[in-house]
Order: structure tokens, then C-alpha cells, then sequence
């Protein structure tokens, strides 16, 4: 392995960082507003991190497998702490421990939050907490590769290391291309919903930051409240659009828009995922019709809201659902573990998976009823082999072993039964808001600092699909 | 890119990084400077006020009583000299309000100062007031402890103040630290990065060039002397290589 070329790349990624550093700083000069200094402080620092390999490590259209997966799990973890820079210059509720835990929430794109105070923190450094998430939604690698023309087949080695290997079986195009429509898609998205925002009354700030939290099935609000803050059913059903759209594989997305909407639909995985949802939906507005909210109107617009925020990992909330009946709760738990559709920004165990699973399920059962028959699982016409679905099922397995190993870790410190599991759930999900005291209305900043470095790890590993990380510490037994 | 410019690079990076670190720390202590010279302006001169106030209206009290027990003399000049202090103290307070909703404490403090005043303005000695106890308790003395109420509050609302305001700097004093604290970390990786770089592009090329001389001497051999590098390493090891060839051709070599 040559470090030489990891730190040229990471050089590159620091330097995107920065570039949206100065941005935020620029915001907070115009507004006049303390954080100016701690915003271009940080983005000097990351400018000059990112520029120094460049001056010394010349261009290599070639890199390992072991190379990509260092980039992109360093990647993560560097722009991670790159992060925390403006929050802990800046001061205010942001110790190390909770600027590291925002900082993360913002790249993984999880949204979880220690603030209790949104609306008094400066805008430039909401703009920041924002850009963290737009950042991260699409990963950082793929951004910088994707307007890089000149690095060749280096682009293919980080590809497979970011992109959930479901999604890469689902859906093939050259890699330079796949990256070109992932880009194309991600900025098209953001810029039509903040439009539309903008266009029924949301000011252009609002507009861009919860676009960029929306696209990147983040969560982090600009307000105290969330989208209950604009109390308006056009904002909120706007949002859920594009929250939807988001949690779909965003090639699927892109021959939507080129006009091959055949291909959406005959996808079974996106059929499952809208199927999921309007289930969801109606399953929570049945329960709270009548008890919660006395009009159906009412009970719908919360539940649509609430299950396809949850179900999309972006976590942002129009009500309190932690006051919800309890079963409505356990069908919003049942979508954080879920999430939507490999290929999309949203995290959890994903559609894919779980129609792997059910799929295994049937044979194993026809199996059962005919021992000597031979049933393959295909799924859109193509034969998924026992390899890739026992991947699946084993990465089920660990993501639920995982989950549990941290819940008993996180219980240890004193949190409570559904605070501790929801709160795992959420964060290995990048859903963000749980129930109990991490509840929609809530924040994690009440938790204790042993808690929330769990809570960062599960993030990460949650982002980073598990599978990443365990090659990146078995890396020096690779052959 | 040469040699000199990518040594300078490393250099200026870190003398950058170095310069915002202290600019950004300067920044923040002369800050928090103008800070405590503003706690002082606004809080302590406000609680300063209100205890000079408080010991006044104690004095016009004690004034109140002896013009009762008959002493007009001694009463009166008692009065006369508190009362200037009061004056005095509530203008310090009227010129300084800083902070929101202490004009309106201020304005209650006047009105029930007035009322106070409007009990001893007027002759007590030698007249049914004199020696009347139960006027002073039932009137006179509420009077000023109302007044004394409304001091004190101006004087907690200030306190308060103060208290959140040093609390803030505390927190602020703290973040003046974090650019130092944030450069140290940035040079000793940076440090390590260029000392790494310079390990990689200078120090090994050299080395690789010393053993491939070496080898030539050894050897006659001219393998040795390639070096990836397009800085004027690369230069001499190109050099090194057209001397060889050179030796070669004119028999000078071995």
C-alpha cells in the first residue's frame, strides 16, 4: 500500500470540506455572526491539510483495492473530525465529545442532535451542520470522484468500496457514468426541492439547508421544532415527496427522469419499499385516528410524515411520536431497522436485504415441502447465487447482533430499556430521532459522553455497512 | 515543481496555519478583555448603585426617626445628606441600564422613592406626627420598604446579569484556547506528513542514488540511478546517468 496516494485523495476530500467551510463562513460574515472566525479558522486549516499532498504527490490513474477501502474508511473518519472543528472553535454547548457526535450525525447522515437550543446556534454554522450532511448523503468519495475526470480506473476501486454491494449488483453502468448520474441526481434533487420551498414561502436559507438534510435522507433542522416548526401541510408534503424519492436507488432515479419510468416500476425492491410505506402509513394512521388525532386528515398527515421520514432514515418529525401508541411506535421502530433502497443515501439493514430475507424464507419453506427440489432466488429476472444471500442474511444477523451488543453497553450507563434501543436503532439506521428520552422533540445531548461515542461508533458502522469495516482491520491479511 | 518551492510550501503551510491559530486567539482574548471591562461598566456599576441607594434609604430611615423622637436638627441634616446620595446613586443607575427590562425597575424605584419622600418632605416635628409611632408603622415605614424592594431588585437583575455574563467568558476563555489547542495538534500531523513527505520524495531518492553509484563503481552497472521524480532530484539522477554514459563511451569508466 502506498500512503502516499491515500493522502493525495484524502488531500482532495479535505479540500471539498473546506470549500463548504468558507461557504458557511461567508454566510456568517454576512450576518455578522461570532462563528466567522471558529468557520474560516476550520476552513483554513482543511484547505491547507488538503492542498499539501497535492503539492507533493503527483496524479496515479491506478489504485488497490486495499488503497480504496483505507481512502474511504479514513475518508469518513477525517472529514469526521475535520468537522468538529467549527463547532468546538466556536464554543457554546459543543464539547469535544457533543461536537464529535454532531459532527458524525452530520456525515453519516443520521441527524441525530445534542442541541436543545437550534434556532440560538449561528446561521453560518447551521449552514455547515447542513453541508456535513449533503456531504456525507452522497459520500464524500464519490463526490470528489465524480468531478474528477482524470482518475481513471482509480474511480472503480473506490466505487466498490462506498457503494453497497447490493446496489452494484442491481444496477450496472461504467463507473465514471454511474458516478456522473449519482451526481447529476443528488444536485437535481436539492436544487428542485429548494425551489419548491422557496416557492411556497420558506426562506432561501430554510429552503437550501433542508434541501441539503432532505436529499441526503439526513434530518438536521434548522429549527427547535423540526418541520413542525412551519406548521404548513404544503411544506411538510413537499419534504415527504422528495424524502421518498430519496430513499430510491438514484440510478433508478436518473432513467426515471431520462424517461425509462418502466424500469421504476418493474423493480421489485422499489415496489416493496412504496408497498412498505403506504402499509406503514395507514397501520400508525389507524392507530392514532380517534385517540391522538380526532380527524382522519390529521392522523394521515402525521403518520405519512412520520413513517416515510423514518423509513427513509432522515428523521425529520411534523409531530411528537413518542406519545404515540405504543404499537404505532413498534411499526416506526420496525422502518428504523428497515430503511429504504440500497443505491439511495439512506442507511439501516435496507429494502434489498430484507426482500433477500423473505425471499430465503420462501425457499427455505419450499425446501421443506419438496426436500430434492433445486429453487433459485432471482430477483427482476436475475439469479442471486447462495453467496450473495447468505451475505445478505449474515449482515442481517450482525446488524441485529451489533444492535443488541450496543444496547446492553448503552443500558449500562443508565439509560433506559427504549431510550437505549431505539437510540441504537436510529443511529445504526442514520435515522436519527428514536422515542423514550431521544424521542422526535428530543435531543441526544442529555445523554452521558460514554453513550454518545457508542452512539458515533454505531453510526459509522451503520454508514459504512459493517462489511467495510471489518476488511479494513483484517487489511494486512489480504492477499 | 522544484525542490525550494516544496520545501517554502511546507514551510508557509505551517507558518499559515501557525498565524491564524494566533490571530484567532489574539482575536478572542482581546475580546473577552472588552468583555470584563464591559461587565464592570455595566453590571458592578449598577450594583454599586443600588447598595448606595439601599444604605441611603437606611440613613433616611434613621433620619425619619429622629425627626419623631423631636430632633429636627439632627433629622433634617440626616435626611438632607442621604437623600443627595440616593440622587446621586439613582442617576448612575438611570445613565446605565444595559440591560433589558431594568429601565422599568429603574422607573419603579423613582416612582416609590417619590412616595417615600412625600412622608418626610413635610414637618414631623412639632406637629400630631411627632412621637406618632403608629403613622410611621402603618405608613412611613412601609413606604421605604417598598422602595428598599425595589432597590434590591434592580440590584438582583444586575447580579444575575453578571453571574451569566462570567459564566459566558469562562466558556469563552476556554474557546481562545481551542485555536492554539487546534494548531498544536495541525503542526505536530503536519510535522509528521512533511517529515514523511520528505522522507519519500528527498531522502529516499538520494539514498537510492548513493547505492546505485556506489553499485556502478562496484560493478560498472547504470541501472541504479532512475528516480521517479520530475524535481531536480530527478535532474541529477538524469545527470548521473548521462555522466556514466559519457565515462562509458570515453573509456573513463571501468
Amino acid at each position: 500500500m502506498r500512503p502516499e496516494i491515500v493522502m493525495r485523495y484524502l488531500g482532495f476530500i479535505l479540500l471539498f470540506n473546506a470549500l463548504f467551510m468558507f461557504i458557511a463562513s461567508v454566510i456568517s460574515l454576512m450576518q455578522a455572526e461570532s462563528s466567522f472566525y471558529a468557520l474560516i479558522y476550520s476552513a483554513t486549516v482543511a484547505f491547507l491539510f488538503g492542498i499539501f499532498p497535492l503539492l507533493f504527490v503527483p496524479s496515479t490513474p491506478k489504485i488497490t483495492n486495499q488503497e480504496g477501502l483505507v481512502i474511504v474508511v479514513f475518508g469518513w473518519l477525517l472529514s469526521c473530525l475535520v468537522g468538529i472543528l467549527p463547532y468546538v472553535l466556536w464554543g457554546g454547548p459543543f464539547s469535544f465529545t457533543n461536537a464529535w457526535f454532531e459532527s458524525v450525525s452530520g456525515f453519516t447522515t443520521t441527524g441525530s442532535s445534542i442541541l436543545s437550543d437550534i434556532e440560538s446556534v449561528p446561521k453560518g454554522l447551521l449552514f455547515w451542520r447542513a453541508s456535513t450532511h449533503w456531504l456525507g448523503g452522497v459520500g464524500i468519495i464519490v463526490f470528489v470522484l465524480a468531478v474528477m475526470p482524470s482518475i481513471g480506473s482509480a474511480a472503480m476501486v473506490l466505487y466498490r468500496s462506498e457503494i453497497s454491494a447490493l446496489a452494484m449488483d442491481n444496477f450496472r453502468y461504467r463507473t465514471q457514468k454511474t458516478l456522473m448520474i449519482i451526481l447529476c441526481v443528488y444536485v437535481g434533487l436539492t436544487a428542485l426541492e429548494t425551489i419548491m420551498l422557496l416557492s411556497v414561502g420558506v426562506s432561501l436559507f430554510d429552503a437550501i439547508t433542508h434541501s441539503f438534510a432532505t436529499i441526503a435522507t439526513g434530518g438536521f433542522s434548522t429549527k427547535n421544532t423540526s418541520i413542525a416548526y412551519f406548521n404548513s401541510p404544503v411544506v411538510e408534503s413537499i419534504i415527504m415527496i422528495f424524502m421518498l424519492l430519496s430513499g430510491i436507488h438514484f440510478g433508478l432515479l436518473f432513467l426515471f427522469v431520462t424517461g425509462t419510468f418502466k424500469k421504476l416500476y418493474e423493480s421489485s425492491m422499489v415496489r416493496y419499499y412504496i408497498v412498505a410505506i403506504l402499509l406503514g402509513v395507514t397501520l400508525v394512521a389507524a392507530m392514532l385516528h380517534g385517540g391522538t388525532y380526532q380527524r382522519l386528515t390529521e392522523a394521515l398527515r402525521y403518520s405519512a410524515f412520520q413513517v416515510i421520514s423514518i423509513g427513509t432514515s432522515t428523521g425529520f418529525a411534523n409531530a411528537d411520536s413518542s406519545i404515540w401508541p405504543t404499537l404505532s411506535q413498534l411499526v416506526l421502530l420496525f422502518f428504523t431497522l428497515q430503511c429504504a433502497c440500497a443505491g439511495s443515501t439512506s442507511g439501516g439493514i435496507k429494502v434489498d436485504r430484507i426482500v433477500l430475507f423473505g425471499k430465503a424464507l420462501q425457499r427455505r419453506i419450499m425446501n421443506l415441502r419438496h426436500p430434492k427440489g433445486v429453487f433459485v432466488i432471482k430477483v427482476d429476472g436475475t439469479t442471486i447465487d447462495d453467496q450473495g444471500v447468505e451475505s445478505a442474511l449474515v449482515y442481517i444477523l450482525l446488524y441485529l447482533g451489533i444492535l443488541l451488543a450496543s444496547m446492553l453497553c448503552i443500558t449500562a450507563f443508565g439509560v433506559d430499556l427504549l431510550t437505549a434501543f431505539s437510540g441504537v436503532a436510529a443511529a445504526m439506521g442514520n435515522v436519527g430521532p428514536g422515542f423514550g428520552s431521544v424521542g422526535s422533540m428530543n435531543n441526544y445531548g442529555n445523554l452521558s459522553d460514554p453513550v454518545k461515542w457508542v452512539l458515533t461508533i454505531d453510526m459509522l458502522l451503520g454508514r459504512l455497512e459493517i462489511y467495510a469495516l471489518i476488511l479494513f482491520t483484517t487489511i494486512r491479511q489480504w492477499k | 515543481m522544484s525542490l525550494r518551492l516544496k520545501i517554502i510550501s511546507g514551510f508557509i503551510i505551517l507558518a499559515v496555519m501557525l498565524f491564524a491559530a494566533g490571530a484567532l486567539s489574539i482575536y478572542e482574548m482581546t475580546n473577552i478583555g472588552h468583555s470584563v471591562q464591559a461587565l464592570l461598566d455595566e453590571n458592578y456599576k449598577s450594583i454599586n448603585a443600588a447598595k448606595n441607594m439601599i444604605e441611603a434609604l437606611e440613613r433616611e430611615d434613621s433620619g425619619v426617626l429622629l425627626l419623631l423622637s423631636g430632633e429636627w436638627e439632627r433629622g433634617r441634616s440626616t435626611i438632607e445628606d442621604a437623600n443627595k446620595t440616593f440622587q446621586t446613586a439613582l442617576d448612575v443607575a438611570k445613565n446605565n441600564i444595559t440591560i433589558p427590562g431594568e429601565a422599568a425597575y429603574v422607573e419603579t424605584i423613582i416612582q416609590s422613592y417619590e412616595n417615600y419622600r412625600s412622608y418626610w418632605n413635610q414637618p414631623i416635628v412639632k406637629t400630631a406626627k411627632e412621637k406618632n409611632l403608629s403613622w410611621y408603622f402603618n405608613q412611613v415605614h412601609l413606604a421605604f420598604l417598598e422602595a428598599k424592594t425595589q432597590v434590591n431588585r434592580l440590584m438582583t437583575l444586575n447580579a444575575e446579569t453578571l453571574y451569566n455574563t462570567a459564566s459566558s467568558l469562562k466558556n469563552r476563555a476556554g474557546r481562545a484556547i481551542m485555536p492554539g489547542v487546534v494548531a498544536i495538534i495541525s503542526a505536530l500531523i503536519f510535522t509528521a506528513v512533511f517529515n514523511f513527505f520528505i522522507n519519500l520524495y528527498f531522502i529516499s531518492p538520494i539514498k537510492k542514488l548513493i547505492l546505485g553509484i556506489r553499485d556502478y563503481t562496484r560493478t560498472g552497472k547504470r541501472s541504479g540511478f532512475r528516480v521517479n521524480s520530475t524535481d531536480e532530484i530527478g535532474e541529477l539522477a538524469k545527470a548521473i546517468e548521462e555522466l556514466s554514459v559519457y565515462q562509458q563511451e570515453t573509456g573513463q569508466g571501468q
